[in-house]
């Protein structure tokens, strides 16, 4: 892997604070570790996705933040076409062929790490011989015995649904789809913990949940984690405001490097163990922690960030209105 | 009912430019931390262009968008459960209160103290707590207790209304419980004297009590349409959406629409002018002063055995309802140990509460919350009696009327309305560009804090401060004192009990408050509820859990050592106003 040098740029203009919001469960650690490493002072405002981005939406006149971080990509292909991102600021790593299939044209953003949008997750107690197809959930042997969470309420829940309806080839095929499963008793939760707490006393027997939720929750217990062809990628993303000052450009420029960098993928690793650090590696000689499968075996797709992007508002509603229950 | 005045009221010609100097004060104050802010975000309504949120000028496409939404269905779900909640909330915290406060009934203080305890406890986790408790395989499966029914009905309307009860109760009975203690023997007795039994009596002070029974019922009512934590969680799930949840949507969802939530937010404004013409009307005209100099403190009803276990049944039967799931949800998660699927001793651990203290990952956030809350409950403390005795003047007029629906207004919006529209209003570039730099300043985040919190502090003051006579007032100006003076030795006795409770409703509000610390915290310095938020999104509830647990604990602390220091450190004559007698 070869990072650019964290040391040659902006070495003789005077540092100025870089804004980083973040919704990453390792970025505490890493923002220090950044800072230590390059003396560039560092504020992170770390929340949850959704009120993030209202936060940057709010600031759409006066915008505040350097460099933003979190999962999924439909939200940066909403910002570039707004003309919010700094275009092909990309470091010089090795990527893996996954993470070239995300990185868009205009390079107006870079992934740092992959993660599953809904893989499934069930209680191998009761049950030995889990489906290995999307269309066998919606069979009556699994009536009542599948949970998912509202994508209105749940951010990483969005992506899955759209995923399921890019394979499925069109929004009418997709909702007919889910239409099936909520006559199948679907269980609908809010977001994973009650989903993974209603498959652990037992109100349901599989789950399709956020993987790294999954693999967490499967450590030292009973539950354990497949993966359905395909699987949808969400990865963990950095883009960069195109309107802050150059020498905040240039820091946050020297951020993605860091993040892209050993050290930095140590402090994302590192971080959050049982949560966000279950990711896989977009770069060529890192390797996932031990507890997730090898990242070959995985049946993935991509959807098109341009293309899902703008349709989460509506989709989350019709589910909301049709499949919530 | 009339109240006893002096006559001569000293001049007040002369000195018009100095009494209206702190008027003019107050007026922009309010400008500054509310009129600006929410009036420029309910602007983006009709102007989504003013803030960069869209491309027109001038356009409804918003309302419309809004409609399109299902916003309507939602606003007539939000006003119905909203009514149902404040009338309830209000009956029950009336009778609640009048055993506290009237009677001798058994545990007096610990019912007090649980109902802060209730005020304390977020919406959501009432809701989710019911939901693991009723859902199927959830406790009460485990324990043989299988109702489907119940479960279908909380699971709906039902559901939604009895967890803004438990959430209102409180609310209202800050509101009234004051207002009763305060009602003197005096009226009671002429009542009973003049043939009227218990009922009849009762018949008599009820009306004494209307501006603490209107102003917790306007204020039940606007934190009901309010609420957030329900409308994502209970009432998502059991497909009733609220109007606050069409705003959610609006904003959480990714192109955030802010023109939409904005219009959604004007029907919030709508429902709240309704329901404050109802108010104005039930009490236009009417003087409610009844604590002046002569009242004297109430005997306490000695209950027999039977009322006492009736009222001890009943105060125990609310508590258990509405602390009951909260507290057994959040001690489980933060107790289990990961992975166990049900309660059992051998499943227990104190893992996450060790975590906690070792990491020092709690301190730093309770630490800024706490000092934050502090501050900014002092301040409104004091505002708060000051609008709230502007409210309550004979003379209100065109102005009074116009705080008081600025003050509903604001508590009908949820909190995130407040925090984007602080960022429209101090994050704008002239400002920036004539060298004001507040956005992003633990200071702006304070003046958000005191502009959520005085609306409802006020509210609850506007009960107690009602039915303050101005006589003693008078005697004291008679007596050679300035009104200052007058007014601070003669009224700050009689409403200190208040001002205690309100200043104890803004820090535990500020201390948990989510919302606008979401928006508006200063970059690296976190909020609690921020921190909070954070550590339940990770996929194991144990550490956020046993970080509420700890600081619910802090704050009831705070709680219970005000209380005592109230009891221990002010005048005797301060606590023997309005408080019944044995």
């Amino acid at each position: 892997m070869a990072a650019t040098p964290l040391h040659l740029v902006g070495a003789k203009t005077k540092n100025v604070p870089l804004v980083v919001y973040s919704s990453q469960g390792y970025d505490k650690n890493t923002v220090k570790a950044f800072q230590k490493a390059t003396g560039i002072p560092t504020q992170l405002v770390d929340d949850s996705t959704g009120p993030l981005l209202a936060r940057i939406a709010a600031e759409a006149n006066n915008p505040q933040w350097g460099l933003l971080w979190v999962d999924g990509d439909e939200a940066f292909a909403a910002l570039d076409r707004q003309g919010t991102l700094l275009k092909h600021f990309e470091p010089k790593v090795d990527w893996t062929a996954a993470a070239r299939k995300v990185i868009p044209s205009d390079k107006s953003y870079v992934p740092t790490g992959f993660t599953l949008a809904c893989a499934l997750i069930y209680n191998s107690a009761e049950v030995s011989t889990p489906p290995s197809t999307w269309a066998q959930l919606s069979q009556p042997q699994w009536k009542g015995d599948l949970g998912m969470n509202n994508p209105s309420i749940s951010g990483p829940t969005y992506p899955c649904v759209a995923g399921v309806m890019n394979h499925d080839r069109g929004i009418s095929a997709g909702e007919q789809y889910f239409l099936q499963l909520k006559n199948n008793g679907l269980v609908i939760h809010d977001v994973n913990g009650d989903t993974l707490n209603a498959l652990e006393s037992g109100q349901i027997k599989l789950a399709l949940i956020q993987s790294s939720a999954a693999i967490g929750a499967a450590e030292d217990s009973s539950l354990k984690v497949a993966f359905l062809k395909p699987e949808t990628l969400l990865p963990s993303v950095i883009g960069i405001d195109s309107k802050v000052s150059h020498q905040e450009r240039l820091e946050a420029e020297r951020f993605a490097a860091f993040v892209l960098s050993k050290p930095g993928q140590h402090q994302m690793q590192t971080g959050d163990p049982t949560g966000d650090s279950l990711y896989w590696p977009v770069l060529q000689g890192v390797n996932p922690l031990p507890a997730l499968p090898q990242f070959s075996g995985v049946p993935y797709q991509v959807v098109n960030a341009y293309t899902w992007g703008p349709k989460e508002a509506t989709l989350n509603t019709w589910f909301t209105n049709n499949v919530v229950s | 009912m009339k109240t006893l005045s002096l006559p001569g009221q000293p001049s007040k010609r002369g000195r018009g430019s100095l009494r209206a100097a702190p008027g003019l004060f107050g007026w922009t104050g309010l400008a500054l931390v509310l009129v600006v802010p929410v009036g420029l975000f309910l602007l983006t309504a009709f102007s989504p262009r003013l803030f960069d949120q869209g491309s027109a000028w001038l356009s409804v496409a918003s309302f419309q968008s809004a409609i399109q939404s299902g916003v309507l269905p939602g606003i007539f779900d939000s006003i119905l459960v909203g009514g149902i909640t404040a009338v309830t909330s209000v009956a029950v915290a009336l009778v609640l209160a009048w055993w506290v406060a009237r009677t001798n009934l058994l545990g007096r203080g610990l019912w007090s103290f649980l109902m802060w305890a209730v005020l304390l406890s977020p919406s959501y986790l009432v809701a989710l707590g019911w939901e693991q408790v009723l859902v199927s395989h959830g406790a009460f499966w485990d324990l043989g207790l299988r109702v489907p029914w119940l479960t279908n009905l909380f699971f709906g309307p039902v559901g939604v209304a009895f967890v803004y009860i438990t959430k209102g109760v409180p609310f209202a009975f800050l509101a009234v419980a004051p207002a009763l203690a305060g009602i003197g023997r005096e009226y009671e007795d002429a009542a009973r004297i003049h043939g009227a039994g218990r009922i009849g009596a009762w018949r008599t002070l009820l009306p004494m009590l209307a501006p603490a029974l209107w102003a917790g019922l306007a204020l039940v009512f606007a934190e009901t349409i309010s609420d957030f934590g329900v409308a994502d969680t209970l009432a998502a799930s059991s497909k009733f959406p609220l109007a606050t949840f069409t705003l959610f949507n609006a904003i959480d969802n990714y192109p955030v629409h802010f023109p939409v939530a904005a219009a959604v937010g004007w029907f919030l404004v709508g429902a709240v002018g309704l329901a404050l013409l109802l108010q104005a009307r039930a009490i236009r005209g009417r003087v409610y002063g009844v604590l002046s100099g002569r009242t004297r403190n109430p005997v306490r009803i000695q209950l027999p055995r039977w009322g006492q276990f009736l009222g001890v049944g009943i105060a125990a039967g609310f508590f258990v309802l509405a602390l009951g799931a909260p507290v057994l949800g959040a001690l489980t998660s933060s107790l289990l140990k990961p992975g166990a699927g049900h309660l059992a001793v051998a499943e227990l651990t104190t893992t996450y509460y060790r975590h906690l203290f070792h990491t020092g990952s709690l301190i730093a956030p309770l630490e800024f919350s706490a000092r934050m809350a502090a501050i900014v409950a002092s301040i409104v403390a004091v505002l708060a009696v000051a609008m709230a005795h502007f409210l309550t003047r004979r003379q209100a007029g065109l102005g009074a009327r116009m705080l008081d629906l600025l003050l509903l207004a604001t508590i009908a919006l949820p909190g995130i309305v407040l925090g984007a529209g602080y960022i429209f209003a101090y994050n704008l570039p002239f400002i920036n560009d004539v060298g004001i730099h507040l956005y992003g300043t633990a200071l702006l985040l304070g003046m958000a804090y005191l502009a959520g919190a005085l609306p409802t502090t006020t509210r609850i003051l506007v009960g107690p401060l009602a039915q303050v006579d101005q006589s003693p007032v008078q005697a004291a100006r008679v007596h050679g004192a300035g009104p200052l003076r007058a007014w601070v030795s003669a009224v700050v006795p009689v409403v200190a009990r208040s001002c205690l409770w309100a200043w104890l409703l803004t820090f535990t509000g500020v201390l948990f408050e989510l919302p606008v610390s979401q928006m508006l915290y200063p970059p690296g310095q976190f909020p609690l509820s921020v921190a909070i938020t954070s550590a339940l999104s990770t996929y194991i509830y144990g550490p956020g859990t046993a970080m509420i647990v700890v600081s619910i604990a802090f704050a009831l602390a705070v709680v219970a050592v005000a209380m005592l220091g109230f009891r221990w450190l002010t005048p005797r004559g301060w606590r023997n106003i309005a408080v019944a007698q044995r």
